[in-house]
């Protein structure tokens, strides 16, 4: 019996026309690090797992996100991709959004909890 | 004692799968899994993965997915067997096959309120002997009962080999606490004017009643409920944890479930100084052939809290192995 065992199709369809910026190799993350630490605004770091069911049930409301809160940087990571990243940041549960601002993380929200991240985010954009 | 209110006591499934997919049911997504839980009439309200399970708290309850294993725990008035069907069909498109299967409950506080085929245990078994495929020959249903009290442990397995294997992850403890202490049980009622979200407000509820303090290795998702009610999933490593609680005065209610070893007795302590009830039922199950030591460890756990323990029952199922059933209750001051 033959599957072929692709990513779930919801994250592809992601990827083209969103508003998240996803980072796929660590120079790239090392350019982004540095372009925001010469900004003001507010980035949220979603890091994911293709493996993991709760970071796909999250993904339409922050895409949602994204595209509402525009004054916002929104970039996402896979934890098996950049392993080295997410072990930096401390992260082995998914979904993860790290919120960081000037360099430093200013608030985290561990899990698909779509309130808590939304509050979290028009409470620390200003 | 309120004529009818919300059933605290869950319904709980397990079934076990081998595929050679590794991902095997975390590749569900989330459009069959709304349809499974749309069967049995609740939805996800929060979620967290790692490397070995995703943990879901449902509107009414919790949902464990592991690659070859599915724990699916619902109260209220939820039909939990109705997931069965669904369940089925998406493994077997994924190239899963079923193993084992064990449903089980206590009593329910409200037993006129559930729908069929909750209507009685022999009607939940009738139809979970239908809806197994035949290929899981070894079945048993049982009612373990405890000699001082209405309540009971119902336990229904279907295996396709008569001998289970002791579970990798160890035993699971399924305990159910009744009559909590008021003003214990007030902390899980949400305060009037505050509109903070229901993880937020759950995330206080954690700590402010010492549950973040059961397991502080494990990652907790706790929910607080409009106006009063909690749950919350632990992810520690491959073990999973589940607090359920209704704080309802007449009808108060909290459970408690995990898996996993050498700390399971002590967070037994912790859970049940947490709510201290009146009455508690414990089941262990996947512990071994030693039921004499599990029933020993699980008494030397709550009687310095001055529970004492009125009856211990054990017996064996094909694929979940040894039961065990203990009930205890307060003594008198």
């Amino acid at each position: 019996m033959g599957h072929h065992f692709s990513t779930p199709a919801a994250f592809a369809a992601e990827e083209v026309d969103s508003p998240i910026l996803a980072i796929h190799s660590k120079n790239a993350w090392n350019d982004h690090w540095k372009s925001h630490k010469d900004s003001s605004k507010l980035m949220v770091i979603d890091f994911t797992a293709s493996w993991c069911g709760p970071c796909r049930s999250i993904a339409p409301a922050v895409k949602a996100m994204a595209a509402k809160y525009t004054d916002v940087v929104f970039v996402k990571i896979d934890v098996d991709e950049l392993s080295e990243v997410a072990q930096q940041w401390k992260v082995q549960t998914m979904p993860a959004f790290v919120l960081v601002k000037g360099g430093r993380e200013v608030g985290r929200v561990v899990g698909a909890k779509k309130d808590e991240l939304e509050k979290k985010i028009a409470q620390l954009r200003a | 004692m309120a004529v009818s209110g919300f059933e605290g006591f869950e319904k709980r499934l397990e079934l076990h799968f081998s595929g050679d997919n590794p991902l095997g049911l975390r590749y569900l997504s989330i459009d069959d899994l709304q349809q499974v839980l749309d069967a049995v009439q609740c939805s996800i309200v929060s979620a967290a993965g790692n490397h070995s399970f995703d943990a879901y708290v449902l509107s009414e309850s919790s949902l464990f997915l592991y690659p070859h294993k599915i724990i699916l725990k619902t109260c209220g008035t939820t039909q939990l067997l109705r997931s069965i069907p669904s369940l089925l069909h998406h493994a077997a498109d994924l190239g899963l096959r079923l193993h084992s299967c064990r449903y089980s409950r206590g009593s329910f506080i409200f037993p006129a309120a559930q729908p069929f085929p909750h209507t009685s245990f022999s009607d939940e078994v009738r139809f979970l002997d239908a809806r197994l495929p035949p290929t899981l020959r070894f079945r048993k249903a049982s009612v373990m009962p405890s000699a001082t009290s209405p309540h009971s442990w119902h336990v229904y397995s279907a295996a396709d080999d008569e001998f289970s294997v002791l579970p990798p992850c160890g035993p699971t403890i399924e305990v159910c606490m009744t009559e909590l202490d008021r003003s214990l049980a007030r902390r899980f009622h949400r305060r009037k004017g505050d509109d903070r979200s229901g993880d937020e407000a759950g995330a206080e509820m954690t700590e402010l009643t010492g549950i973040g303090g059961i397991n502080r290795r494990a990652l907790v998702c706790g929910f607080a409920f409009d106006p009063c009610g909690y749950s919350m999933n632990g992810l520690d490593r491959d073990r999973y944890s589940t607090i359920h609680v209704t704080p309802e005065d007449g009808h108060s209610y909290a459970s408690f479930e995990c898996v996993g070893g050498g700390d399971m007795m002590d967070y037994l302590r912790k859970v049940v100084n947490v709510f201290r009830p009146v009455a508690v039922s414990v089941s262990v199950s996947g512990g071994g052939g030693d039921e004499g030591g599990v029933c020993s460890a699980v008494a030397n756990a709550l009687e310095p809290l001055g529970l004492s323990c009125r009856n211990r029952a054990a017996e064996d199922f094909p694929g979940a192995g040894t039961v065990t059933y203990q009930t205890f209750t307060a003594r008198r001051k």
